[in-house]
């Protein structure tokens, strides 16, 4: 494929005072700084709804002129919780057939204006209509998930605890994370239920943030290896498997066989854990463990930064924070940033040479998975 | 176990999917070969939870499960009382368009 990651730029996470605009900006502005400002052809913008969270429309023209990237080509991509890596995804081929030259891609969102009830009457238009009519909500639907797997696999309540108190034991190491404290399994516990078994501490909370990285027709150290895709029917319980997330194997086999390799051959994986349960099924859905074992690995440090396979060594979303447009991209650029180099106090125990990035459209409905990994050429 | 009457369902005659009346062609195949059919309106528990933070206009806490019929239809069910056991059998139906779990009668 030969596109390659040459920079990336990653602000901070929480509630924040500036624009939606200003973050992707601000993003944007530190991605271009990585490439020397040489000049970009090509914007993607992406954000889940800027228009109800923050009032703005017409961002990717809004963004273009604010960086003063005269005339590029610019629009905007729209996959839910998983925006982010849909504009990834929607840039990589882009640069690859030749049509453009250097892409930047920017995502984010800005969600803490709205009151937290308002900001979840929103995030729930994603589910089915027949799961509003119901009173589900995000976390009632995870909640569910998180139900069948315990019981599906006889696993304890303590194995989302661990999910937990790993990504905030990480996130004290980003210093972008909005929870960057360490927490315990008891003070996990003790946190207000939302959705039983899940309580407030398993899961993520609203934020503000961006991130945005330079897309490139180079090799180097964050190459593009693969790209994957799927989606899954909208209505949770119409899906073959309530303890996996079919779109999420489908996005990683497209992923692997796109770049030629396997499960085997990936170092480390930024997860979606916008609720806990989530990180368990993604480690399963990506391969790298079977059905009912991801349980066993978290609780049994193999997730660690020094573990077999690390995952979410920026915090992940539980620790990191979840602007919910931004954090597919998050993603690929902290999986970007440890390839590089570039994690400073967030780097992994062993320089990795191939990592994973997994992002959550909806609940579920609307997954990728990238490949990021060396592909020569030596440079940073 | 309550009487309760049978849950319209839809087959597609094409790849022999059963699910709940469904906007559009058959989610599994995309075929417009769907005939609705009946069956026993009586499932298995498969999951639970309660929301003590539910969607604005329903009480706290308010109680979701999903429940698994015969040929494998599932089922989101609002609970309007205490939350069944796992793997137990529960009588639903569908009220206004809403499928509810049939609450023992008292005594």
């Amino acid at each position: 494929m030969r596109v390659a990651v040459t920079a990336a730029g990653v602000g901070r996470f929480g509630k924040r005072s500036e624009t939606l605009i200003d973050l992707l900006c601000e993003a944007g502005r530190e991605a271009l700084d990585g490439i020397g400002r040489k000049p970009v052809d090509l914007l993607v913008v992406a954000h889940m709804a800027g228009g109800t969270f923050a009032g703005v429309e017409n961002t990717a023209a809004k963004v273009a002129d604010q960086l003063g990237l005269d005339t590029s080509a610019g629009f905007r991509v729209e996959a839910a919780s998983a925006s982010g890596a849909a504009a990834f995804h929607a840039a990589v081929p882009l640069v690859a057939a030749g049509g453009y030259d250097r892409a930047l891609v920017i995502a984010g969102e800005k969600m803490t204006d709205l009151p937290s009830a308002e900001v979840a009457r929103v995030l729930a238009r994603s589910l089915a209509p027949m799961e509003i009519a119901h009173g589900a909500t995000m976390p009632g639907l995870a909640a569910l998930v998180a139900s069948r797997y315990l019981t599906r696999y006889g696993v304890g309540e303590d194995a989302l605890d661990a999910v937990t108190v790993a990504a905030r034991a990480a996130a004290a190491r980003n210093p972008n994370a909005q929870f960057p404290t360490a927490v315990t399994s008891a003070q996990v516990r003790e946190s207000r239920p939302i959705a039983l078994p899940l309580r407030l501490l398993h899961c993520s909370a609203v934020s503000d943030g961006a991130a945005a990285l330079v897309l490139e027709r180079t090799a180097g150290p964050a190459g593009v290896l693969g790209l994957g895709q799927a989606t899954d029917h909208i209505e949770l319980v119409e899906r073959p498997d309530l303890t996996s997330f079919r779109a999420t194997q489908v996005a990683a086999k497209r992923a692997y066989e796109a770049a030629r390799q396997t499960r085997k051959e990936v170092d480390f994986a930024e997860l979606h854990d916008a609720f806990a349960p989530f990180a368990l099924l993604d480690l399963e859905d990506i391969g790298i463990t079977g059905p009912g074992e991801g349980a066993a690995w978290f609780l049994n440090g193999s997730t660690a930064s020094d573990g077999r396979f690390p995952v979410n060594p920026s915090g992940g979303i539980l620790g990191r924070g979840h602007p919910v447009g931004a954090s597919g991209l998050v993603q690929i650029a902290e999986v970007a940033r440890q390839l590089r180099g570039e994690s400073g106090p967030m780097a992994i125990a062993r320089r990795p040479k191939r990592g994973l990035a997994q992002s959550i459209g909806g609940l579920g409905s609307h997954n990728f998975v990238t490949l990021l990994g060396d592909t020569g050429g030596g440079g940073r | 176990m309550s009487e309760v009457p049978p849950l319209a369902i839809v087959r597609c005659d094409h790849c022999q999917a059963r699910f709940l009346p469904h906007p559009g062609l058959c989610p599994r195949c995309g075929s417009d070969e769907l005939v609705r059919t009946e069956i026993p309106a009586h499932a298995t528990v498969l999951a639970a939870t309660e929301l003590l933070a539910p969607a604005a206009g329903w009480p706290s806490p308010h109680r979701l499960a999903i429940l698994e019929a015969t040929e494998s239809v599932r089922i989101l069910a609002i609970v309007r009382g205490p939350l069944p056991t796992l793997g137990s059998v529960v009588a639903v139906r569908r009220t206004n368009d809403l499928y509810e779990v049939v609450l023992p009668s008292p005594g």
